[in-house]
């Protein structure tokens, strides 16, 4: 990220209304009567992903950075909104997410015709508009300060999704996520306050040509840097993962696995590879990798080991969060000398992007078939399959992108992680890389086994699923499936403003 | 190239594989769904056609929607995609009269699997392979799983945990080679030619032959071949046994590199192959359902193939992949047609059996390299690259086991065709199988002067007849003294060394429990906290290790 690019862009203003135009529909949505919050919904979403859209077009076509400088003052006295090729990726990602998630919770969150307003379909729309606002914010900013706001915002909006439906369990949970979350985020700002009491700013980009090596900037780096592996939910530090991801409600799992982890994880790369370039050690490197490494491991293997349906899944994303942090050692370029290994780049946010979309879609499976069944215990699912067969292969799908199974999202990203490890010499990655895709595949095919079985006892079905419900879980799995026709090769859009 | 003139070839190629994947997508109607298993035959017509009349060399790149894949023909391709497109289509006649219930599932599996199948053969670039090596795999999963008995859900429990292991086996390989390959070509040639100077040459060739060992069912990798092919329905297990299982024929074939001579690993190959050969004759002879027998027969002659390989990588041998090819391409339609008898026979009333028997007799010994059988032509095919080493003479000798136990499983049917009888009958036609039966007898002979460059007449000498008869007279005397003695053969339970990693299940599930334990730890806020604090430490460290 070069000093002298501070200068706005024409389509700038893009990124602006990418934050603006979700909190203006939580603004009308105060206002209006709750009955009428859905409409607003059908308003907010399809034009924030338009916006999204354009965003990505503008990135692409223009094959630079697109900058937006606040009030016209630039960093240092200003901060600017910075959208690069992996902010652009993000965006687009999370609005599809959104949108889905959007479609798919009509069904679930919607105001009883008669009698008083209800709370959890009121409180969702907003918390969906927050969390989609704060993910913007997240991927544009490019001052630390400004990114802890934004940072905060999210956790804010995601703690109440946990617990929205009021039961104990999930009001502990969210309790349980929230203190965890805010640990992490003292840690951030110490370690920014820190970087500010040492360098005088916090832009990213004046950051980058400042920095030295020196034990505060150490200290100040490894605090920001774990207080956002808490907030990743980063084996070991994801005691809170489980219980949030598993008691929400289905849409809200999906939001908080597909997208919410993944901004915080953000983050982590945004300060190694463009506040601090070439700051970040070998050694450190390794141990990032090495948490990944782990949550792969425990986590896949505690997904085995669950009996219930939405904990196997929340389980399965602490492991495939592991994934992301081999972008440390491997696209940093410790072997080759130089400061840039594209496949690596590229497989991690494909790993990135492709586990938003499966995850999503396998969420929002589980929760037609808790729906249908009322109850999400592994063992009793068989026949399920049968009566749901589009649910069953959104969820086989997604699946399979989980395993790395050509072609999807998720064996293009083992496949360039793979060649890394290789090429970079630290084989040791992908022995745990190709141990995750097997472990993947046995808590995959244990679900599906159930899935296909026949029912011990005749199945009660409890209410009607809805149709255009499963087709929006389907068509995430899709996506996941579609990122697996791109090219095997470094992305030049990902690469876009680096 | 012209375009225009190799349109309706490079239009077939493709066809093969996607004819049935598009057939799936029909599937999406519950209506046509339950009406797909009746059109199952007509999936493989396609390929069919193009192993009969596109030219060898044609070659297709698909657009990179259809994720750039390469399709291309060879001989060997060929010669392997036209003997399992048969197979598969006389398994879907069988299977349109003979699959009664979740008819729409089975098809759907069938034509993943058929798909996958075809689809090896052709693919020349490792995503495409790994693509259809993957259909082939794990959807045979729903072939095996289909009658949902205890007993086909724990085979097909093994069965995809195995098929899982040997997909993350050639991913890791296939990176690999990738990794190794020019300007990060991901076609085969480019990668196989590149891996004699690859740094990453050892483990590259383990893992190809661990791989694609595990889908030939090499020892020990063999456990669940029995398992799965005594608990798929009938037509399942013919085009198992006989199609499917040439995807580890065809990655061998494709992956290994004969123009380099490599004593080491083509020796250990070949000593695998022959242990299995024995092995599968050893274990196979003490089962008592015939389909038991035919998996330990395919584990036999799985290891005789590998023995081939195993010689042509020793010695640098490039006309090794034809050969095994015959071989292998024979092999399926015998263990195919094998396996449909024995959906025949549970049909047929006892005066009509001998009509089944007499020509299985003849598929069953041609297995064994009986003279004047196609199997007799495979058998001198596979001489050459052999050798006349003591690798070759026990490869020949492997055929007086083959006798042996193929033997044993005509006696073994005769025995159990009376207890078939009870079962309410179906009446799969038994046209389709009998043209898979001549072709396996036929077929060898129209294609043996193209494989070795002699003519037919070469296989009628005296000396031919009297090489491959006196292995078949051997195994009839064993097979005569063994038979009535039968009853000191302990009945080895199906998957024989599966009991012993079986026993390793407590083992398992205590690392699994060590792994819970260690969960619950670190899920207390107190240890949680800790790690923080450790992790900030720890990072700190690291980045001042600069």
């Amino acid at each position: 990220m070069s000093v002298a690019a501070v200068t706005a862009t024409t389509e700038g203003y893009l990124l602006v209304l990418a934050i603006m135009w979700p909190v203006a529909g939580i603004l009308v949505a105060l206002v209006v009567n709750g009955r009428n919050i859905e409409r607003v919904a059908y308003i907010v979403l399809p034009i924030g992903f338009a916006i999204a859209t354009a965003v990505v077009m503008a990135v692409a076509q223009g094959g630079q950075s697109q900058i937006y400088v606040v009030g016209g003052w630039a960093p240092p006295l200003g901060v600017a909104l910075r959208a690069d090729g992996i902010s652009a990726a993000m965006m687009m990602t999370t609005a599809m997410v959104i949108c889905a998630t959007g479609l798919f919770a009509r069904g679930e969150f919607v105001q009883p015709a008669e009698g008083p307003e209800a709370r959890a379909p009121y409180v969702f729309w907003i918390l969906l508009f927050s969390i989609w606002s704060a993910l913007n914010a997240l991927v544009l900013g490019s001052d630390l300060f400004n990114l802890y706001v934004a940072l905060e915002l999210l956790t804010f909006a995601a703690v109440p999704l946990v617990c929205l439906k009021g039961q104990k369990e999930t009001i502990e949970a969210a309790l349980r996520y929230m203190l965890f979350a805010l640990i992490g985020s003292v840690l951030y700002l110490l370690g920014a306050v820190m970087i500010y009491g040492l360098y005088g700013t916090l832009d990213i980009g004046l950051l980058s040509g400042r920095v030295r090596a020196e034990p505060a900037t150490w200290i100040a780096a490894a605090l920001m840097t774990v207080g956002l592996l808490a907030k990743t939910a980063l084996f070991p530090l994801h005691l809170w993962l489980p219980p949030a991801h598993a008691g929400a409600p289905a849409p809200g799992s999906a939001i908080l696995s597909a997208l919410v982890v993944k901004g915080s994880f953000f983050l982590i790369v945004r300060i190694w590879f463009d506040a601090m370039p070439g700051h970040l050690s070998f050694a450190a490197a390794q141990l990032l990798a090495a948490l990944g490494a782990g949550a792969i491991l425990v986590g896949s293997v505690l997904a085995l080991r669950q009996q219930r349906l939405k904990l196997m899944i929340a389980y399965s994303t602490i492991a495939q969060l592991g994934y992301l942090f081999f972008i440390f050692p491997l696209a940093t370029g410790f072997a080759a000398g130089i400061v840039w290994s594209g496949l690596a780049w590229t497989g991690s946010w494909m790993q990135l992007f492709s586990h938003a979309f499966a995850k999503a879609a396998m969420f929002m499976a589980a929760g037609l078939i808790a729906e249908a069944l009322g109850h999400d215990r592994i063992a009793d699912l068989g026949g399920i399959g049968r009566k749901l067969p589009i649910t069953m292969f959104a969820f086989a799908l997604s699946g399979l992108s989980l395993i790395g199974v050509p072609p999807s999202g998720g064996f293009v990203a083992k496949w360039l992680l793979l060649i890394a490890t290789i090429n970079e010499g630290q084989w040791w990655w992908a022995a745990v890389i190709v141990v995750g895709g097997l472990l993947a595949g046995g808590y995959i095919f244990m679900v599906l086994g159930r899935l296909l079985a026949d029912p011990l006892s005749p199945l009660v079905i409890r209410g009607a699923v809805s149709r255009s419900r499963e087709l929006v879980a389907l068509s995430l799995a899709v996506c996941a499936v579609l990122l697996g026709l791109v090219p095997l090769q470094p992305s030049d859009f990902l690469r876009i403003g680096r | 190239m012209t375009m225009l003139a190799d349109m309706p070839a490079v239009m077939l190629l493709a066809a093969a594989p996607a004819v049935p994947l598009l057939m799936i997508a029909t599937a999406i109607v519950p209506r046509a769904r339950e009406r797909l298993i009746a059109y199952l035959p007509f999936a493989p017509v396609p390929a069919i056609v193009a192993a009969i009349t596109v030219p060898h060399g044609t070659s297709v790149v698909l657009p990179q929607a259809l994720l750039g894949l390469t399709l291309e023909i060879d001989k060997p391709g060929a010669i392997l995609l036209g003997s399992a497109a048969l197979l598969w289509m006389a398994g879907g006649i069988h299977a349109r009269s003979s699959i009664r219930e979740q008819v729409g599932r089975f098809a759907a599996w069938w034509l993943i699997t058929l798909a996958g199948s075809l689809g090896v053969f052709l693919a020349a670039d490792m995503i495409g392979f790994y693509f259809f090596y993957t259909l082939v795999s794990l959807a045979a999963y729903g072939l095996v799983v289909h009658d949902d008995t205890p007993d086909a859900r724990r085979a097909s429990s093994l069965y995809v945990a195995l098929a899982l292991l040997g997909e993350a086996l050639l991913f890791m390989a296939f990176v690999l080679l990738a990794a190794a390959a020019p300007g990060g070509s991901v076609l085969i040639s480019d990668a196989v030619a590149a891996l004699s100077a690859s740094p990453w040459r050892e483990p590259a060739l383990l893992l190809i032959i661990l791989g694609f060992g595990l889908k030939i069912a090499l020892v020990p990798l063999h456990v669940w071949m029995p398992l799965t092919y005594v608990a798929a329905p009938t037509p399942a297990a013919a085009v198992l046994s006989g199609a499917a299982v040439n995807a580890g024929v065809v990655g061998l074939i494709r992956f290994l590199p004969f123009d380099t001579a490599m004593p080491a690993w083509g020796e250990a190959l070949a000593v695998i192959g022959l242990l299995s050969a024995l092995y599968g004759v050893i274990v196979g002879v003490t089962q008592a359902n015939p389909k038991a027998v035919l998996a330990y027969s395919s584990i036999s002659q799985m290891g005789f193939i590998a023995a081939v390989l195993g010689m042509g990588l020793a010695t640098g041998n490039t006309a090794v992949p034809l050969v095994v090819a015959f071989y292998a391409a024979h092999h399926t339609l015998a263990k195919g047609g094998l396996f449909l008898s024995l959906g025949l026979l549970d049909a047929r009333s006892p005066r009509y059996v001998w009509l089944v028997l007499l020509p299985a007799a003849v598929l069953a010994l041609g297995l064994a390299g009986l003279p004047l059988t196609g199997g007799q032509l495979a058998k001198m095919a596979a001489k050459g690259p052999l050798g006349d080493g003591a690798i070759g003479t026990l490869a020949h000798l492997s055929a007086a086991g083959s006798t042996l136990l193929m033997l044993f499983f005509l006696l073994r049917l005769n025995t159990t065709v009376p207890q078939n009888m009870a079962k309410p009958t179906i009446n799969p036609p038994a046209a389709a199988w009998l043209v898979v039966a001549f072709a396996a007898l036929v077929m060898p002979w129209i294609l043996f002067p193209t494989i070795v460059g002699a003519s037919w007449r070469h296989a009628l000498t005296h000396k031919e007849l009297w090489s491959a008869s006196w292995p078949v007279i051997a195994g009839g005397v064993m097979a005569a003294v063994l038979w009535p003695r039968r009853a000191i053969l302990r009945n080895i339970p199906q998957g024989d060394l599966l009991i012993l990693a079986e026993r390793c299940g407590p083992a398992a599930r205590r690392v699994a429990v060590a792994f819970e334990r260690t969960d619950d730890a670190l899920r207390q806020w107190s240890v949680a906290s800790m790690c923080i604090v450790l992790l900030v430490l720890l990072t700190a460290l690291a980045l001042a290790a600069s």
